[in-house]
C-alpha cells in the first residue's frame, strides 16, 4: 500500500500495531469549538454553547479514523499550561504530560491567532505530536482577518487545517491529516517567552484589513452591555421568557396535556383498566389519590414536561446567542458584595436550568471560597426550570405583584446569605476577568439537539424519581405515616406558615425533587385549596427549601458530606424562617392577591 | 519626540485606542491571567465601556474586568 507507506514514513508511530486505541486530545482556548469537533469526530454530542466553560469535565468517545480506532478526549478550555493555572488547566496539563493523550488536536479561534499560538508553544514544550485547526474561519474573514495557513504549516512543521466546524468544513481534512501530526517546531530560545514568540509568529502569518464586522452584531453587542439599553433589554428578555414558559408552557400546553390528554383519555382509561384488577389496594396503587398513573405520571408528563421543554428551548437560545456572560457586567458589583464576582452569574443562570448541573459548573469560579458560596446560593435560592415554570404558572394566574414579591424575597435572602457568608468564611475572592463570546444567531440544529438531549435527560432522570416518589407517598399514606407527619408538622405548616395541612406532604415531595413538590402546589392552587397569600408563602418556602436529592448528592460529591449537611440544615432553617416571617407580615398588613 | 506617560486602563474614556504598555506586576497572579487572555505588552486595545464594568477589546477578544484589574493595565494611548 503506497499511501500507507508514505504515511508511515512520515510518522511511523501512528501506524504500528497498537494494543490500545490512539488517544487524541482536543485542546484549545475556551469557547473555540472543541465540543463541535468532538461531536463531528465521534458522533457523540457534547453540550455546545456560546460561552467559555461549557465543558467542565473530560468527555471521551470512540472515533474510527481511516482504519484506526481512536479515543477522542474533549477537554475544558485552557488559556495556559504553564504558570498560574486554574483547576481545568491543571487537569488538562496532567492529561497531556502523563500519557493520557498521545496526539493533540489544538482547536483555535482563527480570530485569535496570537492567543492560540501562545498555547501551541506550550503544547510543543510538552512534546506531543499535534495538529492545529483554525476554526471559525468565516467569522475571522468577516472581521477582515486572513491567515496564511500553508505558510504557518511550513513554519510550525505540523498540519494546519482551516475549518468552520458547525458547517462541517475541515472535518474530513482533519481526519486525513491525523497521521501526519508532528511535534511543532517552535523556534524559541530560553530568553524568548511564549508570548513574544506568539506575537512575532502571529504578526508574520496574519493580516488584518481594517474592516468593521457586521453592523447588526456590533450594534447588538453594544446595546446589551450598556446600562441604558441593556437593562430594558434584560427586562424584555425576562418578560419574553415568562410569556414562553409561564404562559405558553405552563398554561396553554399544560392545559392541553392535563385536561385533554390525561384527564380526558389516559386517566379514565387507566381507571377502567384498573377496575379489572381484583385488589382495591392494587387499583389505588395505579389510579388512586397517590396513584402511579393518576399522580406520578400526570405530574411528570402533563405538568412538568411542557414547562421544562419550553424553558430548555428559550434557555438554549440565550446560551448560544452569547447573551448570558454579558449579564456579568451588570451583576459584578452585586456579586462582589457576596464574596463572588460577576462570573458567578453563569452558574446562577445555569441553575435556572438545573441546580445539579450548575453545582458542577461552579468549577469555573476562581477560589474554593467562591465555589462554596455559589453552591450554597444555588441550593438556597435558585429555582430550577420546572420549579420556575410552576411558580410562573401559579403566580402568573394570580398577579404579577405576587410573582415580584416572591422573587424579591428570594433574591434578598440570597444577597443576605451571600453577604454574611462572604464575611464569615475564610479565603479570598478572585478578580473579575471575563472573556465575552461574540453575539451570534443560534443555530437551529444545535438548539434542537441540545433541547432534545435535555428533555431526554429529564425523562430519564426525573420521571423515574417522580414515580418512585409517588410510590413512597402511597406507602407512607397506607401505613399512616403521612397522616402522622402532617400532624407533627401541623404547628409549623398551618400555624407558622398559615397553609392547609395537606401542604406538609407537598414539602415531603419537594425534598425528592423540588419541581415535584412545586407540581403538587400547582395542583393545589388549581383546585382552589390555596389562597393567593398562601400560594406566595408556600412557593417561597419551596423555592428556598432544601435542594433535591440529586443536587444534595452533587454538593456532597463536590464539597464533602460535612459541607453538604451544613448547607442542608442552613437552607431548611432559612426557608421555614423566611416563610414564617412572610406569612406574618402579609397577614398583619392584610395583603391579598 | 516627547513620550507621553502610559495611562491606566481604568482612567480611559470609551472609544480610546492604544497599545498595552505594560502590566503592573503584583503578587496576585493577575498579570499571568491577563497574559493568558492575550493582554500583553504591545497588544492593541480599544475601550468599549467604563460603567458599570470596564469592557475593552484586546487584539480580537472582548473582555470585561473590574476596576481593580483595569488599574494594573497600562496603556499607551494613540
Amino acid at each position: 500500500m503506497a499511501s500507507g507507506a508514505a504515511l508511515s514514513s512520515r510518522n511511523p508511530t501512528l501506524l504500528r500495531l497498537r494494543a490500545h486505541p490512539l488517544k487524541i486530545a482536543l485542546v484549545g482556548n475556551p469557547n473555540v469549538g472543541k465540543s463541535v469537533f468532538f461531536g463531528r469526530l465521534t458522533g457523540r454530542y457534547a453540550t455546545v454553547s456560546n460561552y467559555p466553560g461549557t465543558t467542565v469535565t473530560m468527555t471521551s468517545g470512540r472515533a474510527l479514523i481511516g482504519a484506526e480506532v481512536c479515543d477522542v478526549i474533549d477537554t475544558p478550555g485552557v488559556n495556559a499550561l504553564e504558570g498560574v493555572l486554574s483547576e481545568d488547566e491543571r487537569i488538562t496539563r496532567h492529561l497531556l504530560a502523563d500519557g493520557g493523550a498521545e496526539l493533540v488536536v489544538q482547536v483555535a479561534d482563527a480570530r485569535n491567532l496570537r492567543r492560540a499560538l501562545m498555547l501551541t508553544s506550550q503544547i510543543a514544550d510538552v512534546g506531543l505530536p499535534m495538529i492545529l485547526v483554525l476554526n471559525m474561519l468565516d467569522e475571522a474573514h468577516a472581521r477582515g482577518i486572513s491567515i496564511d495557513a500553508d505558510g504557518l504549516s511550513d513554519y510550525l512543521g505540523i498540519p494546519v487545517i482551516e475549518a468552520v466546524a458547525p458547517e462541517g468544513r475541515g472535518i474530513a481534512e482533519l481526519r486525513e491529516a491525523l497521521p501526519s501530526a508532528a511535534r511543532a517546531r517552535v523556534s524559541r530560545d530560553e530568553r524568548t517567552s511564549h508570548i513574544d514568540w506568539a506575537d512575532a509568529s502571529a504578526a508574520r502569518f496574519r493580516t488584518i484589513s481594517a474592516m468593521s464586522l457586521g453592523r447588526i452584531q456590533e450594534w447588538l453587542g453594544r446595546a446589551v452591555r450598556e446600562p441604558l439599553t441593556g437593562l430594558p433589554i434584560l427586562a424584555l428578555v425576562l418578560y419574553l421568557t415568562y410569556l414562553c414558559v409561564g404562559v405558553f408552557g405552563a398554561q396553554t400546553l399544560v392545559g392541553m396535556l392535563e385536561n385533554t390528554l390525561f384527564n380526558g383519555y389516559i386517566n379514565p382509561a387507566a381507571t377502567v383498566a384498573a377496575g379489572y384488577i381484583p385488589s382495591v389496594l392494587a387499583q389505588d396503587f395505579f389510579v388512586g389519590h397517590y396513584g402511579v398513573i393518576t399522580m406520578g405520571l400526570t405530574y411528570a408528563i402533563a405538568i412538568v414536561l411542557p414547562v421544562v421543554t419550553t424553558f430548555f428551548l428559550v434557555f438554549g437560545f440565550l446560551e448560544d446567542s452569547g447573551y448570558i456572560p454579558r449579564l456579568a457586567i451588570f451583576s459584578d458589583r452585586l456579586f462582589r458584595s457576596m464574596g463572588l464576582n460577576g462570573k458567578a452569574v453563569l452558574p446562577m443562570i445555569l441553575g435556572l436550568g438545573c441546580d445539579t448541573m450548575a453545582t458542577m459548573t461552579t468549577r469555573i469560579l476562581g477560589t474554593p471560597k467562591e465555589r462554596l458560596i455559589a453552591i450554597t446560593l444555588l441550593a438556597l435560592g435558585v429555582p430550577c426550570s420546572a420549579q420556575l415554570a410552576t411558580i410562573m404558572g401559579i403566580l402568573g394566574g394570580i398577579s404579577l405583584w405576587a410573582l415580584l414579591l416572591l422573587f424579591g424575597v428570594v433574591i434578598s435572602q440570597m444577597v443576605l446569605v451571600g453577604f454574611l457568608a462572604a464575611r464569615a468564611l475564610p479565603g479570598e475572592r478572585s478578580d473579575f476577568i471575563l472573556e465575552l463570546p461574540p453575539i451570534r444567531l443560534p443555530r437551529l440544529k444545535n438548539l434542537a439537539t441540545k433541547t432534545a438531549l435535555r428533555v431526554r435527560w429529564y425523562l430519564g432522570e426525573a420521571v423515574p424519581l417522580f414515580l418512585a416518589g409517588t410510590v413512597l407517598l402511597f406507602v407512607l399514606d397506607r401505613i399512616g405515616a403521612l397522616g402522622a407527619l402532617a400532624q407533627a408538622a401541623r404547628p409549623l405548616v398551618t400555624g407558622a406558615l398559615g397553609l392547609p395541612a395537606d401542604a406538609a406532604e407537598v414539602f415531603v415531595m419537594g425534598f425528592l425533587r423540588r419541581d415535584y413538590g412545586a407540581a403538587g402546589l400547582f395542583k393545589m392552587a388549581r383546585n382552589g385549596s390555596l389562597t393567593g397569600v398562601q400560594s406566595v408563602v408556600a412557593l417561597t418556602v419551596m423555592t428556598l427549601f432544601v435542594p433535591c436529592v440529586a443536587n444534595l448528592l452533587m454538593i456532597i460529591r463536590e464539597r464533602g458530606i460535612r459541607v453538604g449537611l451544613a448547607i442542608l440544615a442552613a437552607v431548611t432553617v432559612i426557608a421555614l424562617g423566611t416563610g414564617t416571617v412572610l406569612n406574618f407580615a402579609l397577614t398583619i398588613l392584610h395583603v391579598t392577591f | 519626540m516627547t513620550t507621553r506617560p502610559s495611562l491606566s486602563l481604568a482612567h480611559l474614556a470609551p472609544g480610546t485606542r492604544g497599545r498595552v504598555a505594560r502590566i503592573a506586576r503584583d503578587l496576585t497572579g493577575r498579570a499571568e491571567r491577563l497574559a493568558a487572555l492575550g493582554v500583553t505588552p504591545g497588544a492593541s486595545i480599544r475601550v468599549l465601556q467604563t460603567f458599570p464594568g470596564i469592557v475593552f477589546e484586546c487584539d480580537q477578544t472582548e473582555m470585561a474586568v473590574e476596576r481593580a484589574v483595569a488599574h494594573v493595565i497600562l496603556v499607551d494611548v494613540e
